[in-house]
């Protein structure tokens, strides 16, 4: 090795490619410079701790559910039927767990051939452990929530965990009846809090609420986007859709809001966010919170270009600028999930069923929208949805200010191009014509040239007669006696 | 007789406490620029001076005392372009009631508001739903394009609830939501004599939540 250190010419000392625990083996910079036997003792001696302190928790929060269990037995009586089931579910956790850990446990200690099977997972036990811990977090508040309902609580709580129970059983059902058991939930424990336990009605919304929370929080990875339906597909159809509509210009729609206004296209970033929030959130209302959020700030943004509240007619294209902008992930799914385990109060009425609505509203019209809609001729349409040409090269002006800069100044780059090019083919065109001028014009005097040879041709003519005749005719001058020549005369 | 809620919005959350208050969904169909918006806005303004919607002006709640009972209006404004037609039946799902809103300076928004009856037909039985027909613009009467009898006359062929109505000169706004409010309460009584009793009182049981319930099952799909 040091041989072929030397010939790249890099001088490394023999002590740096030691394994830093110094056992005398090679380390390796992939196992932060331990050999692959040290390596691998360290990091199960920090995952061990990990787990160590995620058993911990986990014990610290079933005791503390137990003792909640225990004062609700005490004040109870008799409900050990029930009461048995549930330390029957409790234990079974429990092993469940320690199999769990265990498993682990066995897997490390072995050596080579299950390393790399090992080392492709564990990338999904910190995602479970994050998601157990929110879990863990949401029991703890409902149990703390609960204990300022007294009795009533620790009913509550019974029937919470009786349902959850049932839903573990009735995970092979569909979808469609396993929120038809969400829903009579909700309404027998809505009904038994208002008759039976004698609740005041404002505390049973929120006792609802938090019961919602609690059981959708347990049950989101089983029944969102279930394998079972073709949510998946739909998302995926939507999304394409959107994209394919990504030229569409709030002047097509009507959006009544300027963007150009930096109070305005703040409030649209803001919504772009909020709606995009929405697939993040676990609980129905949670998510609908997130829209209601989202459409607070449309209107927001309306009440500002427009100077007056914004009406049903207004927020509707807003909103649905809003979604094809933002293009929000799993968008059915989060929906079909909402309709189906929300709440149905809330969903129907209220201001976050209002806004949900709009939002049903405004993706039932994305997936419908046409050229008609959009106010386009249907040849227009058809060019834009084929990506040959976008609208948007001939209005630049248009564009909104938070688009990337880099983008626009492309955008100018492109135009200018494109003027230059313009110019140039003028200037190619004109000196052609120049060149053909010329060419034209030299034949033309060429031409005009012939005409005036032809119409006046070069005739030699033979010699005159008449005039040789002339000559001939004095051939006595020979015989004229010779000019007077001047004499000089001495006088 | 009646009078309209309470002067501020403080005191009808207490009143909520107090009394037991059933909340009705009422959706508001029509072409845009009949004014639907300003009608919700005018009937919820007049009474709520302080609490304005401070931004969105689509969504209103609205307490109204009756004779007998205390109820809550829940007023969703709908958009009325005609792009948006074939998704607006999302919007009346669970509905209580429906305004069906026109011009009466309009013959073509009167006759968009027949259009809506039609879909309403569709979607719901004749008496699980209070269907009014509002001509709104009274104060336009010099541009009338609607008589007040042909409105009439055919929301009586239909049995609907008719008014001639004024957002801007406030003619009829709360006699009209008034109207439908009374309408809801004994529709409900009558729907369901067996639960809550014939007569209308506080003590009818949670009868209006029905609708909303059996509808919030069915997923919203276009």
């Amino acid at each position: 090795m040091s041989l072929k250190s030397e010939r790249r010419g890099i001088h490394v000392d023999q002590s740096e490619l030691l394994c830093k625990k110094g056992c005398g083996y090679y380390g390796n910079p992939a196992w932060q410079g331990f050999c692959s036997k040290c390596w691998r003792e360290e990091y199960h001696k920090a995952r061990q701790k990990q787990i160590q302190e995620d058993w911990e928790l986990a014990e610290r929060l079933q005791r503390e559910e137990e003792e909640a269990y225990a004062s609700s037995q005490s004040t109870q009586g008799a409900q050990s039927l029930t009461f048995s089931k549930f330390e029957e579910k409790k234990t079974n956790e429990k092993t469940r767990k320690v199999t769990t850990v265990k498993k682990f446990f066995t897997a490390s200690s072995r050596a080579g051939a299950k390393k790399e099977l090992q080392e492709t997972k564990t990338p999904s036990p910190s995602i479970n452990r994050q998601a157990s811990i929110e879990t863990d977090r949401v029991s703890k508040e409902f149990i703390e929530f609960l204990k300022t309902y007294q009795k009533p609580g620790q009913d509550i709580y019974k029937q919470c965990k009786l349902f959850l129970d049932t839903m573990n059983h009735k995970r092979d059902l569909s979808i469609e009846e396993q929120s038809e058991c969400a829903q009579d939930f909700y309404q027998n424990v809505a009904e038994k809090l208002q008759t039976r336990w004698k609740v005041p009605p404002e505390k049973v919304e929120k006792a609802m609420d938090q019961i919602e929370r609690y059981i959708m929080t347990r049950q989101y990875k089983y029944v969102f986007c279930p394998e079972t339906t073709d949510d998946e597909k739909k998302d995926l159809a939507v999304q394409k859709r959107i994209r394919a509509l990504h030229w569409v210009t709030p002047q097509m729609l009507c959006v009544p809001v300027n963007e150009e206004i930096p109070e305005v296209s703040d409030m649209v970033v803001k919504a772009i966010t909020d709606i995009i929030e929405m697939d993040s959130k676990r609980v129905p209302r949670e998510k609908l919170a997130c829209i209601t959020k989202c459409s607070k700030h449309i209107f927001n943004a309306i009440k500002i270009t427009k100077n007056e509240p914004a009406s049903a007619d207004d927020f509707l294209p807003t909103l649905i600028y809003i979604v094809l902008k933002g293009n929000p992930p799993r968008l059915q799914s989060n929906i079909q999930y909402i309709t189906r385990f929300c709440n149905p109060s809330r969903l129907m009425t209220g201001e976050d069923g209002y806004y949900f609505t709009n939002l049903c509203c405004a993706v039932a019209f994305i997936e419908k929208l046409d050229a008609q809609s959009l106010n386009l001729s249907q040849e227009d349409f058809d060019r834009y949805m084929s990506g040959q040409t976008s609208p948007k090269k001939q209005e630049s002006e248009s564009w909104s200010p938070d688009t990337c800069l880099g983008v626009k100044q492309m955008y100018k780059n492109l135009d200018l191009l494109s003027q230059l090019n313009e110019r140039q083919e003028r200037i190619v065109s004109e000196a052609k014509k120049l060149e053909k001028d010329l060419i034209d014009w030299t034949d033309g005097i060429t031409k005009e040239v012939q005409d005036i040879v032809e119409k006046y041709p070069l005739e030699i003519k033979p010699k005159s007669q008449a005039l040789a005749a002339i000559d001939s005719e004095n051939v006595e001058n020979d015989k004229l006696p010779p000019p007077l020549q001047p004499q000089v005369y001495a006088g | 007789m009646e009078q309209t809620a309470t002067p501020n919005a403080v005191a009808s959350t207490s009143l909520d406490r107090t009394h037991p208050t059933y909340t009705y969904k009422v959706v508001l169909l029509g072409n845009t620029s009949v004014g639907k918006s300003s009608l919700a806005y005018r009937y919820v303004k007049n009474d709520f001076k302080e609490s304005l919607p401070t931004v969105g002006c689509s969504f209103f709640t609205q307490t109204l005392c009756l004779e007998a009972t205390t109820i809550r209006l829940e007023i969703w404004d709908t958009a009325g372009q005609e792009k948006y037609h074939s998704v607006c039946h999302l919007y009346y799902r669970g509905a209580h009631a429906a305004l069906l809103v026109y011009d009466i300076t309009s013959k073509v928004s009167a006759d968009r508001a027949k259009l809506w009856l039609q879909e309403l037909e569709k979607e719901f039985f004749h008496d699980e739903i209070v269907i009014a027909l509002v001509g709104n613009k009274a104060d336009l009467a010099a541009e009338r394009e609607v008589t007040t009898e042909e409105g009439e006359e055919f929301a009586q062929s239909k049995s609907l609830l008719y008014m001639e109505t004024s957002a801007k000169s406030n003619y009829q706004v709360n006699e009209l939501f008034t109207a439908v409010g009374r309408s809801v309460v004994v529709d409900e009584c009558w729907a369901a004599p067996a639960q809550g009793g014939a007569a209308a009182g506080p003590s009818r049981g949670p009868a209006p939540q029905r609708p909303a319930l059996a509808a919030g099952r069915t997923a919203p799909r276009a």
